[in-house]
């Protein structure tokens, strides 16, 4: 299960996931960042709920970072232990913008 | 009881459950009371109009006579004279008997033989029973006869009399003259008998005798018989025919068509049993009755239609499904020949042993291990886990290994195979995927691994000390995410004895009902548990502590396991374990 909680203030877009992203729910992520990524330069996501995080996961946020980089910026806030060290061993620390 | 089936019901049963016969009965049983009413209906106008015409008819019968009877003789005088004595015998004595002698005198008298004769004419009229002469005496209730033409043996003579009701003897004294004046009576000796009167009036205008004329009723009730037979008859005769019209016409437009439409049921579901292809059961029944019957059939046939073309809807998707799997495990074949899987797998080679194993969660998976031979002394080892699932994870699997091999043979460092392999995949990947490599170059001589991790689960490693621990290596990115990223190498110094145990995400996220993780503490410790196993033994080791942790919960990614033994050369192993004795 995963809840996205979308939020736009202006070309600022904040998306907080809570649950599980894995190989059923990145298609979700996948279609619903799709649809609200036109004309925003600054992506923020905040995976403070987020309890597991997939490859298949770490897929749909290096296409979202690859879309940003063209168009604004993007940061990852709040992660947990679990998803950070997933962050780590996959190498995504050094190329995700994390706070 | 359970109900039977259609199918199940006899010839006799079935017929009970006939349509025609159960419309025939109501019909029936509809026609009969419908009959009865009209047959009470019919008799009593019958005798309604019969009876009328009996009372017309005697009435004016009684005035005729008595404009006769007034033309030709002068009645008063009898009258009189009859009704005087008569009183006085009664006034004696009411119970007293007829006294013959005392009247016999007025028979002989001239106007009375007169009257008898005018009167006697009337006889002949048909179902005339009697005409006479009479008077009412309200004293005695009484009908007290003047004269009576009758010369049969009912003759009356006169100042005989006979008892009447006292309502009907008043109705008729005091009659205004307007309707007919008639009384109906059942009598023992004549049966049913209607009597009409006309008064007749004295000088004085008092009434003074009545002409009564007594019509036989025999032949209403006689005609009411005989109506009631032919009604009956007739009837009868109707509703057999309507009885037998309605049950022709019910089976050519209401049960020909549904059994028709029911054995073309039937037979639809006998032809699909046995698997004949027949497929015009419903719509070669052209039943043409312009109701909800033709409507019922051509639902009928849309039916079997849509049924039909359901069917072979159904049979394209399971050919479709059927063709899909069976490409799917074709597809799970050549990727599992694709790995080496044939143990043990360098015999030649007694300084190290080697074992891997790889279950995808669905048919085709998108982790893979290898390992080869680059030269004599060099053994590629790889561990790979490519992001999601399914067909397009293998796809993106096998395109990697073999870049991954290919680069290998180059007999190039790890971290610049991986720097290869990820420009190349940079190059062209739209659908973004990527794969987790640890790659490792064993120097079989020296038991000196040189290895480069891209976005890889650290590798396992046990080491003299007889346990097994996790290196933290130098991370480096995914490959297939950035172009242009630089891996870096580095070393782990195989002794002899020592173990590298690696594996992909599915060991270590394995989860079990609660979606709790079986995670690295739970992998070492399976591997600790028996660490001077053989790396086969340590694979089923860590394999069914898994299965064991997940139960019965679907795996749900790919398994893959790698577990390498370094033995070292023989003299290395004199040096390493210098107790055992050669």
């Amino acid at each position: 299960m995963l809840n996205i909680n979308k939020s736009t203030d202006g070309s600022k877009l904040t998306v907080a996931l809570e649950g599980r992203l894995d190989t059923n729910t990145s298609p979700d992520l996948e279609t619903s960042l799709q649809e609200s990524m036109d004309g925003i330069t600054e992506l923020v996501l905040d995976l403070e709920k987020l309890d597991y995080i997939s490859s298949a996961g770490l897929r749909v946020l290096l296409a979202a970072h690859k879309i940003m980089s063209k168009q604004g910026s993007m940061k990852v806030i709040h992660v947990n232990t679990t998803v950070m060290e997933i962050f780590e061993i996959t190498g995504f620390l050094d190329i995700l913008t994390v706070e | 009881m359970p109900e039977k089936t259609i199918r199940e019901m006899s010839e006799q049963e079935r017929k009970r459950h006939s349509l025609a016969s159960r419309v025939f009965h109501s019909t029936i049983i509809g026609s009969i009371i419908l009959g009865i009413t009209a047959l009470l209906i019919g008799l009593g106008m019958f005798s309604y109009s019969l009876v009328d015409q009996y009372i017309s008819e005697g009435f004016s019968l009684s005035e005729n006579a008595l404009h006769i009877l007034e033309r030709t003789v002068d009645i008063e005088p009898l009258s009189e004279a009859v009704m005087q004595e008569y009183r006085a015998l009664r006034a004696a004595d009411e119970n007293t008997a007829y006294d013959q002698e005392r009247f016999s005198s007025f028979a002989e008298r001239e106007d009375y033989r007169t009257i008898c004769s005018v009167m006697s004419e009337y006889l002949n009229f048909d179902q005339v029973e009697f005409v006479y002469l009479a008077m009412y005496d309200e004293n005695t209730s009484s009908m007290v006869y003047i004269a009576d033409p009758d010369d049969s043996e009912e003759h009356m003579m006169p100042g005989e009399w006979e008892s009447v009701s006292k309502e009907g003897m008043q109705r008729f004294l005091n009659w205004d003259g307007t309707g007919r004046l008639y009384e109906i009576d059942k009598t023992e000796k004549y049966g049913w008998l209607c009597t009409t009167g006309v008064p007749f009036r004295g000088s004085d205008g008092e009434i003074k005798a009545f002409v009564l004329t007594d019509v036989s009723l025999a032949n209403v009730v006689n005609g009411m018989k005989s109506f009631f037979w032919q009604y009956t008859a007739g009837v009868f005769l109707i509703m057999n025919l309507f009885g037998y019209l309605l049950i022709q016409r019910m089976k050519k437009t209401l049960v020909g068509p549904i059994n028709a439409i029911s054995q073309a049921a039937q037979d639809y579901v006998k032809d699909r049993r046995e698997g004949n292809d027949v497929e015009d059961h419903f719509s070669s029944l052209n039943i043409k009755t312009g109701d909800e019957i033709e409507n019922l059939s051509l639902v009928m046939s849309d039916m079997e239609r849509d049924l039909a073309e359901h069917e072979e809807d159904l049979t394209r998707v399971t050919a479709e499904k059927e063709r899909i799997n069976t490409e799917l495990s074709l597809a799970n074949r050549i990727q599992t020949d694709m790995l080496p899987n044939i143990y043990p797998a360098f015999p030649e080679y007694p300084e190290f042993d080697i074992y891997a194993y790889s279950k995808p969660a669905r048919e085709v998976g998108g982790d893979f291990y290898d390992y080869f031979l680059i030269d004599q002394d060099h053994l590629c080892m790889v561990m790979a886990d490519v992001s999601g699932k399914g067909i397009p994870a293998a796809l993106f699997m096998m395109a990697s290994k073999i870049i991954l091999s290919n680069n290998a043979m180059m007999n190039i460092r790890p971290s610049e195979i991986l720097k290869n392999t990820n420009d190349l995949i940079c190059s062209n990947n739209r659908e973004e995927m990527f794969v987790t490599v640890w790659l490792g170059i064993l120097e079989i001589s020296t038991g000196k691994i040189t290895a480069a991790n891209a976005g890889h689960e650290y590798p396992a490693v046990m080491h003299e000390n007889g346990r097994f621990g996790l290196i933290r290596d130098k991370h480096g990115f995914v490959i297939g995410g950035v172009s242009g990223l630089e891996y870096s190498d580095y070393e782990i110094d195989m002794k002899p004895g020592s173990k590298l145990f690696l594996y992909t995400d599915g060991v270590t996220e394995a989860a079990d009902a609660a979606s709790e993780l079986f995670g690295t503490d739970r992998m070492l410790d399976a591997l600790n548990s028996e660490p001077d196993a053989d790396a086969m033994k340590l694979i089923k080791n860590i394999h069914d502590s898994i299965s064991g942790f997940c139960g019965d919960t679907e795996q749900s990614d790919d398994i893959t396991m790698l577990c390498l033994e370094y033995k070292g050369k023989e003299e290395m192993r004199d040096e390493s374990e210098p107790h055992r004795q050669k």
